[in-house]
C-alpha cells in the first residue's frame, strides 16, 4: 500500500549569509516522509541537520524549495498561520528540555494549546496526566523544571510535544545532553511512539548508537543527502 | 492561559518583577506627592472662598484674584440685602498685619474680620474655643500650626497685631492661608488693625434663597451694582487659582516636577520590563516554535505590564493616602482633589505601558530558530 506523505521537501535549498558571503548551507533536497516511519537524520556538525529540521518544522523559511503538509503547500503563509500550523500539526523536541522554568510541569506541557488565547479543555488535562504518568512522571505534575533531572525534564518535553497528537514530531539531538540511561529511556518512547501509523518521527543526530532505532537512515554531508537507506526489519 | 502564563513569569522572576513595581509606586507617589502639594498652594489662594458658604461674591470691578482686590461701599450689604432672592449679605475685610511674637519678632499674617453676630466665612475648625469667641470686641484667632513660629502664645492672652491690642480667644486648626497664616476676628477690630477707611469692605458675601434661581440672581445683582464685580463663588476661586497658576510659574516648576518624577518612573519601568525580556528570550522563542504568534508573545507582555500597573497603583495610592493623611495637620500644603485620583491611575497606566513597548518589541523579535542553536 502506498500512504501519502504526511511531510514533503521539493527542491528545498537554504542560504546563510555570514558577513559578506552568501553560503549554501542545504543543497536542493527532495524527500517525503511516511507515516509510521522512524526517520533519523545524521551527519557530523555543520552538515545541516539543524538547518533542514528547522525548515521542515516551518520555523526556518527555505531560499528555494517548497515545503508540502500532507500535500498542502506551506510555503509563503503568514506567519501567524505557520504559527498555528505548528500548533495543530507539529511536536518539537529540542537539544535541552526548554521547559518554561516558571511553570509547573504540568502547565508546561499544556501551556501551548492556550497560547493563542484558548482556555484549557478538562479532555485536554486529562490527556496531560496520562501522558505524564506513561513516562513515569505521576508524581511531578506540580514540580518546577528546576526539581527534575536532565531525563526528566526531556521526558516532560516529549510529552509536551505529543499533547496535540502531532503529525510529525521533530527531535533535534534530544539524547545528546543525557546519560546512557536515561538516553536509552527516552529513545525507547520515541520508538514506541513511531509506531503509530498516523504520524512520523524525524530525529536529528551525530550518535550513531541510536541508529539501530531508525526505520529510516538519511546521512546528510555538506548539506546534501549523502545516503538515504530503510531498515528491512 | 496567556494572562495565566504572564502572571507566573512575574511570579517567577520576582527581581524584575519588584523592580518594575517600583517604578510604578514611584510615578504615582512622586507625581501624587507633587500634584497635591500644588494643589494644596492653590487651596490656600482660595481658602476663604473655598470655605465662605456664600453663592456669590461681590468685589470691585475687574477682579480676577481675591487677594487683590480693592474697596468697596459697605452700603452695597444693605442694598442687595432687599432684594427678594437674597437669604443673607455680609461684607468681609482682610489685609495684611505683623503679629509681635513672644520673641519680639514679627510674623506676617492674614487679617480676616467678619461682622457679628454672623461671623461668615468664620473659622470652620477649632483647636479651642469657639465661633462665639469672637463676638467679644478685641477677640482674635491664632492658627495652632502657627504657635512655633509666634513663640508661647496664651489663650486669653493680649498680644499686637500693628501696634493693635488683640485678645486671642480661639485657637483654629489646620486653616492654611497664602501669606501668612489667617488670624480671624470681628470687623470692628479689623478696621483697626488694618487702618480701614471707614464705611468700607473689602467684599461682600451673599447667600441666595433656595428658591432662587441661581443664575437669573446673579444677573439682577450685576445689574443692580454695575460699578462692581459680582462672580458665582466658584467662579472667583477659580479665577483666583488660575491667576497664581499663570502669574507665579508655580505652574510650570510643579508641572516640570511632576513631569521628572513620571520620567523616572517610565525609565524604572522601561529599563526593568526589558531586562525581563532579555532573561526570558528563551522562553519566548519556545513558545514561538510551539506556536505561539506573535500577537500572543504582544498579549503576555501588555498583561505584564498591567498586572504591574495595577498592583502599582493601588501600593502607590496608599503610600500617597498615607503621606496625605500625615501632612493633614502639618505645615506642608497638601490637598489631593477626588477626581485627580482617576486621571493619576489612567495616566500612571498610560506610561505602564509605553514602558512596556520597548520590552514588548524585543520579546517579538525573538526568532523561535534560536533554541536550535
Ligand atoms: N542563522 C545562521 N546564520 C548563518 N549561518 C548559519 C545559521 N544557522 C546555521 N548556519 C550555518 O549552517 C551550517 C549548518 O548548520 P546546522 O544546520 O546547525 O548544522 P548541524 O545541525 O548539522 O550541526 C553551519 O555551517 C552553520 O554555521
Ligand atoms: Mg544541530
Amino acid at each position: 500500500m502506498i500512504t501519502e506523505p504526511i511531510l514533503q521537501l521539493s527542491g528545498v535549498a537554504r542560504d546563510f549569509f555570514d558577513g559578506k558571503t552568501q553560503r549554501r548551507v542545504l543543497q536542493k533536497i527532495d524527500l517525503a516522509i511516511s507515516p509510521g516511519e522512524f526517520t533519523i537524520v545524521a551527519g557530523p556538525s555543520g552538515s545541516g541537520k539543524t538547518t533542514l529540521l528547522t525548515i521542515m518544522g516551518l520555523i526556518l523559511k527555505p531560499s528555494e524549495g517548497d515545503v508540502f503538509i500532507r500535500s498542502e503547500k506551506v510555503t509563503g503563509y503568514p506567519e501567524s498561520k505557520m504559527a498555528s500550523i505548528r500548533l495543530q500539526h507539529y511536536g518539537f523536541v529540542f537539544q535541552l528540555a526548554e521547559l518554561l522554568p516558571a511553570l509547573s510541569v504540568f502547565d508546561n506541557v499544556v501551556v501551548a494549546n492556550g497560547i493563542q488565547g484558548k482556555s484549557i479543555s478538562s479532555a485536554l488535562k486529562k490527556k496531560a496526566k496520562d501522558l505524564l504518568e506513561s513516562f513515569g512522571l505521576q508524581n511531578m505534575f506540580h514540580a518546577k523544571p528546576l526539581q527534575l533531572s536532565g531525563g526528566e525534564k526531556q521526558r516532560v518535553a516529549i510529552a509536551r510535544a505529543l499533547i496535540n497528537d502531532p503529525t510529525v514530531l521533530l527531535c533535534d539531538e534530544p539524547t545528546s545532553a543525557l546519560d546512557a540511561e536515561s538516553s536509552t529511556i527516552v529513545m525507547d518512547s520515541l520508538k514506541r511512539l513511531s509506531q503509530d501509523n498516523t504520524r512520523g518521527i524525524i530525529m536529528v543526530t551525530h550518535d550513531p548508537r541510536v541508529f539501530p532505532y531508525a526505520d529510516r537512515l538519511i546521512k546528510l554531508e555538506n548539506g546534501a543527502i549523502a545516503s538515504d537507506s530503510k531498515s528491512s526489519s | 492561559m496567556r494572562s495565566l502564563v504572564a502572571l507566573k513569569i512575574l511570579l517567577h522572576d520576582k527581581a524584575t518583577t519588584i523592580g518594575s513595581l517600583i517604578g510604578v509606586i514611584a510615578i504615582v507617589f512622586l507625581v501624587g506627592q507633587q500634584l497635591s502639594v500644588l494643589f494644596g498652594l492653590f487651596s490656600y489662594m482660595s481658602v476663604l472662598v473655598d470655605h465662605s458658604g456664600a453663592d456669590i461674591w461681590i468685589c470691585t470691578k475687574n477682579t480676577v484674584n481675591i487677594n487683590s482686590t480693592g474697596l468697596l461701599p459697605v452700603s452695597y450689604v444693605d442694598r442687595v440685602s432687599a432684594l427678594p432672592e437674597v437669604d443673607w449679605a455680609e461684607p468681609l475685610l482682610f489685609g495684611s498685619g505683623t503679629f509681635k511674637t513672644t520673641n519680639d519678632n514679627f510674623e506676617a499674617v492674614q487679617i480676616v474680620g467678619l461682622r457679628t453676630p454672623k461671623l461668615v466665612p468664620g473659622p470652620w475648625r477649632f483647636y479651642a474655643g469657639s465661633q462665639n469667641s469672637l463676638l467679644e470686641y478685641e477677640a482674635a484667632t491664632v492658627e495652632r500650626l502657627d504657635f512655633n513660629k509666634f513663640g508661647d502664645i496664651k489663650l486669653n492672652e493680649f498680644y499686637e497685631i500693628n501696634d493693635t491690642r488683640v485678645r486671642i480667644a480661639a485657637i483654629t486648626q489646620s486653616i492654611k492661608g497664602f501669606s501668612g497664616r489667617l488670624v480671624f476676628t470681628n470687623l470692628a477690630k479689623a478696621k483697626e488693625i488694618l487702618k480701614t477707611t471707614p464705611g468700607r469692605c473689602k467684599a461682600i458675601l451673599l447667600k441666595l434663597k433656595t428658591s432662587a434661581e441661581p443664575e437669573a440672581a446673579l444677573e439682577r445683582i450685576k445689574k443692580l451694582l454695575p460699578k462692581a464685580e459680582v462672580l458665582a463663588t466658584s467662579e472667583l476661586s477659580r479665577k483666583t487659582r488660575s491667576y497664581y497658576v499663570v502669574n507665579t510659574g508655580m505652574g510650570g516648576s510643579f508641572g516640570f516636577s511632576t513631569m521628572v518624577g513620571a520620567f523616572i518612573g517610565i525609565i524604572i519601568i522601561t529599563l526593568t520590563m526589558y531586562t525581563a525580556v532579555l532573561q526570558r528570550q528563551k522562553d519566548f522563542a519556545v513558545l514561538r516554535a510551539l506556536g505561539a504568534r506573535k500577537i500572543d508573545i504582544v498579549v503576555i507582555v501588555l498583561v505584564q505590564s498591567l498586572i504591574i500597573a495595577v498592583i502599582g497603583i493601588f501600593i502607590g495610592f496608599f503610600l500617597l493616602a498615607l503621606f496625605l493623611n500625615g501632612t493633614h495637620d502639618s505645615a506642608l500644603p497638601t490637598y489631593f482633589p477626588r477626581w485627580m485620583s482617576p486621571l493619576l491611575a489612567v495616566f500612571t497606566l498610560a506610561l505602564c505601558v509605553c514602558g512596556s513597548l520597548l520590552a514588548m518589541r524585543k520579546a517579538i523579535s525573538v526568532e523561535p530558530a534560536s533554541i536550535f542553536r
